[in-house]
């Protein structure tokens, strides 16, 4: 069958292999799993400012996604370039911006001032929503200053990503195959639709970025083969994935890649512990230079 | 039920059934076989016949029986290669930059832009260039509306809107954004002016057909254009139309959102629902300027040239007739409705004049503008029904694009001079949603106009 070209909203644009073998990050000397937490952390952010703008989830993982296109690749933007939470923050306002749902600058601005602030660990407590009380803000000077970076920062990703701000998301394909598959017939539908989800929003933290090399129906066909498994809800014994364009290989590929986040995640809770991990260039410099210490020393 | 998918009686009955049938078919593939083998042998005996009776002839036939027969010996494949639908997902880039292009002349200025016909030097493509007019500090950093133009025109890939072929930038620090587009010769207001005549019958029909499937596929992919105009209907020297100007365009959701601003479509080009203040509107508004660029088409000059708000909504009154319940429900529930005198015995409802104005237009024309431009945005037709419409199935045909005179150049040769017609509006000018527009005046000193020339507003 001829490959689809035309413009759709239910592609996004991939990276290439080009792209993904190095990152600007790295060229700048950040080493590669200081760089995949630093980035796993930055998503984790907007993710937590994103709800406490109370901001629909597709506008933060589309925010999500754009960041991760801003670092991927030679051509991209480095960690050492701009604070990285400067950045999450100008592309959780770049991603609203367009949208029903717009926020000012003053809002995300502040959203992220009060994260930061925030003890390590306490980002992942789910009480964090509703402690933003209205006397907590950023006083004028600091706010003007921390606008105009807002605006230089929004400008550069859009510069870096060429414009291509189009994120499609397998949210939607993923509730239309589970209908298509009548999964909700059963008692335990519902629950595969929520693990399935989980799996799509815990995949936005993914160092494997697949979200930058799979279409989103690929990813939401993965979802749902892992979260049927989990939930011990049985699935045509066909290869009923290739009914949406996956083949098995591929299948493979993403639900092993779904399932690794989890112990990527407990391995970076292990490693920075108690520890912050760093969110700004200073930070970082100090991380790049103590990790240097530790393999030499090691 | 645990699953759709988990194995119930009725399954096994299936699953019994489904082994029979196999086992069925199964019999008579294998008979189907024996069968050809048989032939095949048939064959061979009779063939070795041939061969002792007549030699030369056997050896010219033989080899095509062969080929035939093995292909029936080759298994019905049962599991063929099922082939998955692959995407050609585009890439990204940082953007490049401007310096690659020689700027040629200045075309046009608009309200987001300055336009120029530039030469990229690597392929001596002439394109257009649109710088952006940026304003952080103004426009909360890069402005909402150049970000929707980029990401509608990159979803509006179609034969009639324009091209947009990348983003580049200025030389670094100078902070410049520019959208780099394929360049057509013309713009039908431009052209219209220059044109002795208006376009024939035959090529409204078919610039008609070309606007009308741009917006189906517009509003087919959920974006409204939101500023429909002639000068934003570009034109090549081969008759064919591509729409431009995405500035005001937007994607949009059924329902539509709550919260839009009723500040866009150029004055002369805007619904009436949107003069009313609605801040709820569809693709309805994006066919009412359809059908204002329709009527200009046919005479030349904007339909509705109304010098203000209310100018323009009293204007659309004298042409469309005046709105009632019954021909517009819900309409006194508009915000700027409530400024609105209408005349105190508008129970004898006015009707609309458009067929008295275009005397000249068939009835399937006339009726298909009337509908256009339908007070009521509910009864105005879709993009799709618009092409499906009578009007153009009937003689005059439309016009094949080949046969389209072809005119010389303003944007390709010299500037062009400003033209005496609105622009489309500010952003951030937008009025108070209510209040601030005041239509009262518009029905004063309705006697005086009955008496008048031009237009009247007939009271029986």
């Amino acid at each position: 069958m001829a490959p689809i070209s035309e413009a759709s909203h239910l592609l996004n644009p991939l990276a290439t292999s080009l792209q993904l073998e190095t990152s600007a990050s790295q060229l700048d000397g950040v080493p590669k799993d200081v760089e995949d937490s630093v980035r796993f952390e930055t998503a984790r952010l907007v993710q937590a400012a994103g709800i406490l703008l109370r901001l629909p989830q597709e506008i933060i993982a589309q925010a999500i996604v754009t960041l991760q296109r801003f670092w991927t690749g030679p051509d991209g933007g480095s960690l050492l370039e701009h604070d990285s939470k400067d950045v999450a923050a100008a592309a959780l306002y770049l991603t609203a911006k367009p949208s029903p749902y717009p926020i000012s600058p003053r809002q995300v601005l502040t959203s992220f001032e009060y994260l930061s602030s925030l003890q390590p660990g306490q980002l992942s407590s789910t009480s964090i929503e509703g402690k933003l009380d209205s006397s907590w803000h950023l006083s004028d000077g600091e706010y003007e200053i921390a606008r105009n970076k807002l605006y230089d920062i929004e400008s550069h990703i859009l510069r870096v990503v060429g414009f291509q701000t189009h994120v499609a998301l397998p949210h939607t394909l993923c509730i239309n195959y589970l209908q298509t598959l009548d999964v909700f017939q059963s008692a335990d539908g519902s629950m595969v639709a929520k693990t399935a989800f989980a799996h799509l929003n815990s995949a936005l933290l993914s160092p494997q970025l697949i979200y930058l090399t799979h279409q989103p129906s690929a990813i939401a066909t993965a979802a749902i083969y892992l979260a049927a498994k989990e939930v011990g809800v049985k699935m045509p014994e066909v290869e009923w994935w290739e009914v949406f364009d996956l083949d098995r290989e591929e299948l493979g590929f993403l639900v092993v890649a779904l399932r690794s986040i989890e112990g990527f995640a407990l391995e970076h809770q292990r490693t920075f512990g108690k520890r912050a991990v760093p969110m700004t260039v200073p930070d970082l410099q100090v991380e790049i230079e103590r990790s240097r210490m530790l393999e030499a020393g090691g | 039920m645990t699953s759709r998918w988990a194995d119930t009686e009725e399954d096994a009955a299936e699953d019994a059934r489904r082994k029979a049938e196999k086992a069925e078919r199964k019999r008579l593939k294998a008979e189907k076989q024996r069968r050809a083998e048989e032939e095949a042998q048939l064959r061979a005996a009779a063939a070795a016949k041939n061969d002792t009776s007549n030699g030369p002839e056997y050896d010219h036939e033989r080899p095509s029986k062969r080929r035939r027969l093995s292909h029936d010996h080759i298994p019905t494949t049962h599991e063929e290669e099922r082939k998955l639908l692959r995407f050609d997902a585009p890439g990204w880039q940082p953007c490049r930059s401007v310096e690659r292009f020689d700027r040629l002349n200045h075309i046009e200025e608009g309200s987001y832009g300055f336009v120029s016909r530039a030469k990229e030097e690597a392929t001596g493509e002439i394109v257009a260039i649109k710088k952006l007019k940026l304003d952080a500090a103004r426009d909360g950093g890069f402005p909402v509306t150049a970000l929707r133009e980029i990401q509608t025109l990159r979803a509006a890939r179609h034969r009639h809107v324009v091209d947009l072929r990348e983003v580049v930038v200025g030389g670094s620090g100078t902070g410049d954004v520019y959208l780099v587009m394929e360049f057509l010769e013309h713009d039908l207001k431009t052209l219209q002016e220059d044109m002795d005549e208006p376009f024939l019958p035959s090529e409204v029909k078919t610039l008609l057909l070309q606007l009308g499937s741009a917006v189906e596929f517009l509003h087919d992919h959920w974006i409204l254009h939101r500023d429909l105009k002639t000068s934003n209907i570009l034109m090549n020297n081969q008759g064919e139309i591509k729409l431009a100007d995405f500035g005001m365009a937007r994607f949009c959701r059924d329902p539509a959102p709550a919260n839009l601003t009723q500040l866009v479509v150029t004055l002369w080009y805007r619904s009436p629902e949107l003069l009313l203040g609605t801040s709820s509107y569809d693709s309805a508004i994006d066919m009412w300027s359809i059908g204002c660029v329709f009527g200009e088409l046919l005479t030349k000059k904007s339909l509705l040239q109304g010098k203000n708000e209310v100018d323009q909504l009293s204007k659309i009154f004298e042409l469309c007739g005046i709105p009632t319940e019954d021909t517009w429900p819900g309409f006194k529930r508009l915000p700027n409705a409530r400024s609105l005198r209408l005349p105190s015995n508008s129970s004898t409802a006015q009707g609309s004049i458009v067929r008295s104005r275009f005397p000249t237009l068939t009835n399937a024309g006339a009726s298909l503008l009337s509908s256009l431009l339908s007070l009521d945005p509910t009864k105005r037709p879709s993009a799709k029904e618009m092409l499906q419409d009578p009007y153009f199935q009937q003689d005059p045909r439309p016009k094949p694009t080949a046969m389209f005179p072809t005119f010389p150049s303003k944007a390709g040769q010299e500037k062009r001079r400003r033209q005496a017609s609105p622009n489309a509006p500010i952003r951030g000018a937008a009025p108070g949603l209510q209040g601030d527009m005041d239509f009262s005046s518009i029905f004063k000193g309705r006697e005086e106009e009955e008496r008048g020339g031009g237009f009247q507003l007939k009271v029986v």
